[in-house]
């Protein structure tokens, strides 16, 4: 028994250190390690370093010493109400790409696969031609002499031509444009992954087709919905293109007011400390998403749906 | 879906209101194809005459777009080899070795597709201007790889997962060295993927605004920045052209990739970045 049942404690440590010699040893490991350095060293030197030393700058007052007052400025006054305009665009913004990229999503998991796919090609096409050239042609549209005031006109809708462009009318038009895709593509992965025998369940035993909706099929795509609503708001929050673009002066966003502060004022601590809170938000963001994750999987696993 | 029933009327509704939403996707990005070959180019719809002066002027005498074409161009050809070798490093490492810590450098490497490109912008921009390197189209490049490498990864990985591994190891049974292997066998089989990452490189790069716009100068300034001034302190309805010709780019790269898909070989699952699962993004370009 002793020979077989050495005392545990050193042998397990000696595992351990032996393993982890062993592991950064080993063939595979060693490959890995000098395929990953490359990527590594390049972004912790282009990206992680830079957001760093924004950090180190919105900290710093003129002669060097620390200071919060840069955060201070950004939380008061002019700044604080364009972070509060930048929240409520955002959450126009994703919002309305929810419902509407809902209810497109889910009529595309209902077509025949082949116009299912031709649908899903003018929702990804859009996708990737340039969100600069997208929000042109809304200016072009939306101008006084543009499409759809035209048409507006020609219908004899009361109050046409209206202002579409420079207002918030206008941002949120063009900010939803460029969201909705990726909205519609999110949420159409999560769509088609529900287990259409459970919506058949339902209605075998009864439950009417609004029962069958609320409480079955929109709690198994709800924490596909969350998802796409919370990484839509995120990354409006940075947006700048459409709002410049489309917006008067009561619709600067964030990002043009950091654009303004390094161009303009050459206030490099200023836009700093702007940048952070940025950042700080999408971090709420992407941690209440985590959080969505743990809470939705836990209630699966507990077996409630 | 067999159980919700919808009935006629809700299907009616749903139908007209989803093929609305199509035509708000689409409709500006045709109107600017088809504004762009008629007389009046920021008005009118249908326009009253057709024309191609628009495409002519942009390559008249003091034209200031060919310098900004030339200039995307190779600011987009430098990102996409730096994302390309960075990427396929990275994937390998990512999908064919025992890498420690792999989830903290797969989550590196993500990273900048959901950190605000403004934060990212500025932070190069306080990297390159002391080094008084703003203007220089490597720094575009280098900044433009940190959005594109991502990209290039989740595409790579993709396609490294597709490939029977049985394959490789059935040629080294029958005694082909390593360089052959790689030579005869991977790389053949992954090139769909490598150049479906070149091309997503290469548009990512060819219509990035934000970070061009930190790192130009007055006289480097790339395709995007100069459509992005135009529309804000000028009016210059060649820029409807421009914006025509960055669309028609952009559907050139779509079907290249989709021909790709078609003659490629067999599982070639994700060679679009957005269906490979991992949100694509960041902000749209």
């Amino acid at each position: 028994m002793a020979v077989l049942a050495p005392p545990p404690e050193p042998v397990v440590a000696a595992a351990a250190t032996g393993g982890w010699r062993r592991r950064l040893s080993g063939r595979r490991t060693r490959f890995g390690l000098l395929n990953a350095t490359p990527v590594v060293v390049y972004l912790l030197v282009l990206f992680v370093y830079p957001i760093f030393s924004t950090l180190l700058l919105s900290l710093k007052d003129e002669d060097g010493g620390f200071t919060l007052h840069w955060y201070a400025d950004a939380l008061s006054g002019t700044s604080l109400d364009i972070l509060l305009i930048t929240l409520r665009i955002s959450a126009e913004t994703s919002a309305i790409s929810l419902v509407v990229g809902f209810l497109l999503a889910y009529w595309i998991t209902r077509l025949r696969p082949i116009w299912a796919g031709l649908v899903m090609l003018v929702v990804v096409v859009p996708h990737f031609i340039s969100a600069l050239v997208r929000t042109y042609g809304w200016i072009i549209l939306l101008g006084d002499h543009g499409l759809v005031n035209e048409t507006l006109v020609a219908l004899h809708v009361p109050g046409a031509p209206f202002q579409l462009l420079y207002n918030e009318l206008g941002v949120v038009i063009g900010t939803t444009s460029v969201m909705l895709p990726y909205t519609v593509l999110l949420l159409y992965a999560v769509m088609r992954g529900v287990d259409r025998g459970l919506i058949a369940a339902a209605a075998s035993m009864g439950a009417g087709r609004l029962v069958t909706f609320f409480r079955v099929y929109l709690p198994l795509v709800a924490p596909g919905l969350v998802n796409a609503g919370i990484l839509s708001f995120i990354l409006c929050l940075g947006y700048y293109l459409t709002p410049a673009l489309m917006g008067g002066p009561k619709q600067t966003m964030v990002a043009s007011l950091i654009d303004e502060q390094v161009m303009k004022n050459n206030q490099w601590n200023g836009a700093s400390a702007l940048g952070v809170i940025l950042l700080l938000l999408t971090f709420a963001g992407l941690l209440s998403l985590r959080l969505v994750k743990s809470v939705s999987e836990a209630a699966k696993n507990r077996g409630g749906a | 879906m067999i159980g919700l029933r919808d009935s006629v009327a809700g299907r009616l509704v749903l139908g007209v209101i989803s093929l609305l939403v199509l035509v708000f996707l689409g409709l500006p990005i045709v109107l600017i194809l088809v504004t762009s070959f008629g007389s009046d180019a920021l008005g009118s719809f249908p326009p009253e005459s057709w024309t191609l002066t628009w495409y002519q002027q942009l390559f008249a005498d003091g034209s200031k777009w060919p310098a900004a074409l030339a200039l995307s161009a190779t600011v987009a050809a430098l990102t996409t080899v730096f994302s390309v070798v960075l990427g396929m490093m990275a994937a390998i490492a990512l999908v064919r070795s025992d890498l420690p810590l792999r989830s903290a450098v797969y989550g590196l490497v993500l990273a900048p597709l959901v950190i605000p490109q403004v934060v990212v912008a500025l932070g190069l921009f306080l990297l390159f201007e002391p080094a008084a390197m703003l203007g220089s189209p490597i720094a575009i490049a280098l900044g433009h790889t940190v959005l594109a490498t991502p990209i290039a990864v989740m595409i790579l990985m993709a396609t490294l997962k597709g490939i029977d591994e049985r394959l490789e190891d059935a040629a080294a049974s029958m005694g082909a060295g390593r360089l052959t292997i790689a030579r005869r066998i991977t790389f053949p089989l992954a090139a769909p993927g490598v150049i479906a990452a070149a091309i997503f490189s290469f548009i990512t790069s060819f219509d990035e605004f934000f970070i061009s716009q930190f790192l130009s100068s007055v006289d480097t300034i790339t395709l995007p920045v100069q459509v992005f001034n135009v529309l804000q302190f000028d009016v210059d309805p060649s820029v409807t052209a421009v914006a025509a010709l960055l669309i028609a780019v952009a559907l050139v790269a779509l079907g290249l990739v989709a021909l790709l898909r078609r003659f490629g070989t067999g599982k070639q699952g994700g060679l679009l970045p957005v269906e490979t699962g991992v949100p694509a993004g960041g902000e749209p370009k």
